[in-house]
Parts: C-alpha cells; sequence; structure tokens
C-alpha cells in the first residue's frame, strides 16, 4: 500500500514535470500552452511572468489565450510581407524603401498567425529583457489572445 | 498491440491526412532540419486560414521535404524534372518558424501549379510567386 502510494506520487511528480517543463502550464484553469524558445538564445521565464500578469491582471484575456491558443513561440521578428516580392525595387529589400506595414510588423513585440492557435513573440533583441519587455509582451498577449478568439469565433 | 501503438505514432509523424478534404500529404524524414511538426501546423494554418491556399496545395504537392539548405538556407525549393508531373514533392526549411513555414509551402507550390501548367522555369515565374508568398503573410500576420 505505501509503495503505491510512493509510485503514484513519483509518477504525479514526473507527470507534472513533464506538462510543465516547456510550457505553461495551470492545472487548475486546465490551461497548457507550449513555449517554444530558441535552444540557445530563447528564455521561457519573460513568457511565463508575461502569462502570469495576463491571468492577474485581465480574467478575460487569459481565459481568451487558454482557450484559443495552444503554442507561444518565440522568433526574430513577425513578417507581415515579403520583402522580395515587389519588383519595382529591382531586387532592393522593400524595407529600404519603408514599407510601413512590413515595418511596424518587424517592430510589433508580437503577432498572431490567422487560422492557428499560435501566438509569435519577438525575440529580445541581444537577450535584453527586464520588467520593460514582460510589460510589453503582457500587453502584447492580452490583444493577440483576442485576434485568437475573434478568428475562431468567426469561423463559427 | 504496444508494437502497432508505436509504429502508428511513428507512422503519423510522416504522414498528413485529411479525409474530409480527401488530402494525403507524405513528410519526408530528414536528419538535418527535421521539424515535421512545424509542417503539419503550417497545412493546419492553411487549411483553416485560407481554405483555398490549402486544397491547392492538395492538389498539387504529395511530398514535403522538409531541407533546410534550400533557398539560401530559411526557404524551399521546387526541382523541375519528369518526376513531378502528377503531385509534387516540394522542399520546406522550418527554421525560421510558423509564418515563413506557411509561406515557403505557399512559394513552392505555386512553382508545383507553373510546372503542371507546362510553363519552363524563368525568373518571371520566380516573381509570381514571391507574390503569391506576400500575398499569404499579408492575409494572415495580424499584428496590431
Amino acid at each position: 500500500m505505501k509503495r503505491a502510494a510512493i509510485v503514484a506520487v513519483v509518477a504525479l511528480l514526473a507527470l507534472w514535470g513533464w506538462l510543465s517543463a516547456f510550457a505553461w502550464f495551470d492545472p487548475i484553469r486546465l490551461c497548457r500552452i507550449h513555449l517554444d524558445v530558441e535552444l540557445l538564445e530563447g528564455d521561457r521565464a519573460p513568457i511565463r511572468q508575461a502569462i502570469g500578469l495576463v491571468r492577474r491582471e485581465d480574467p478575460l484575456a487569459y481565459h481568451a489565450l487558454c482557450r484559443w491558443v495552444d503554442r507561444i513561440q518565440e522568433e526574430r521578428q513577425c513578417d507581415a510581407g515579403d520583402p522580395q516580392a515587389d519588383s519595382r525595387l529591382g531586387g532592393q529589400s522593400i524595407l529600404a524603401a519603408n514599407d510601413p506595414v512590413l515595418l511596424r510588423a518587424r517592430e510589433a513585440p508580437g503577432c498572431y498567425v490567422r487560422g492557428s492557435r499560435v501566438i509569435v513573440l519577438k525575440r529580445a533583441p541581444g537577450g535584453t529583457g527586464g520588467p520593460g519587455l514582460v510589460r510589453e509582451r503582457t500587453e502584447a498577449l492580452k490583444r493577440l489572445a483576442g485576434y485568437a478568439q475573434e478568428f475562431w469565433l468567426e469561423r463559427r | 498491440m504496444a508494437a502497432a501503438i508505436v509504429l502508428l505514432a511513428i507512422g503519423r509523424s510522416f504522414v498528413w491526412i485529411d479525409p474530409g478534404a480527401r488530402c494525403v500529404i507524405g513528410l519526408r524524414p530528414s536528419l538535418v532540419g527535421y521539424d515535421n511538426g512545424t509542417v503539419k501546423r503550417a497545412l493546419a494554418t492553411l487549411k483553416a486560414g485560407s481554405p483555398e491556399d490549402y486544397r491547392k496545395v492538395c492538389t498539387h504537392v504529395a511530398w514535403i521535404n522538409p531541407n533546410p539548405s534550400c533557398g539560401g538556407f530559411g526557404g524551399g525549393c521546387f526541382w523541375h524534372h519528369e518526376g513531378q508531373r502528377g503531385r509534387a514533392t516540394i522542399d520546406v526549411s522550418t527554421e525560421h518558424g510558423l509564418i515563413w513555414t506557411v509561406a515557403i509551402i505557399v512559394h513552392e507550390t505555386c512553382h508545383a501549379v507553373q510546372y503542371h501548367e507546362g510553363r519552363p522555369p524563368a525568373f518571371s515565374l520566380e516573381h509570381e510567386c514571391y507574390g503569391e508568398d506576400d500575398r499569404i503573410l499579408r492575409a494572415l500576420v495580424r499584428f496590431e
């Protein structure tokens, strides 16, 4: 009996570790969001802090995040167009011509990919973090979770 | 029974099956840049976000080969040869994440469509496909 209890506790701990090692895991709200970061440059801690702030500050946004997003990926930037697409620039990057959409997307803290349950967060330049980054990501997550919710509810 | 479950689990990594759309696409194994999860997420994103593009992929592509070295590392490739008649094989890098994987699949599918329409490879055709991936990026990525 005692042995079975020990095995059960170890199994529970292993399951907990498995579920939370690479993800945001909130068993009380049945919420698990995979956090996908670069092996060497990435850091899950600021993303976890930002999600924690969303949970504290905006329960509706947190509910939307848990319901409609299953993965948060850290990427170099968000690309809302292909800079190679404009022939008028003769092979030059369209960024040189200051396409405002592409520039704004690249500067944005994150984006939502319509049709997915994925939010992309821009990687902190040079690994810089701090409270400013967490605050920026918190606001981005609130907004982008809303976009994901809007997309999937519109499809119903 | 256990062996069957293991085989099924392994097999699922190498194929995209969507019975509702009658769509089956093989995902080739690759020792480098192997990430069929991103390819599957990209196909699922296209299915929900741009059904017309998804139908084109299902119609013109039979195999997706995850290949990080294509298109100057981080891009994609479409090889013009007789073996591409019928449904084609496209090479796709997943190095730059979901957004670019979606864009590259649409770009290389555009080349498959061109090939199936009998058009020869040329720069102007490349330009058409840059226009296609630009279109899908602008349609799907929402940042503000």
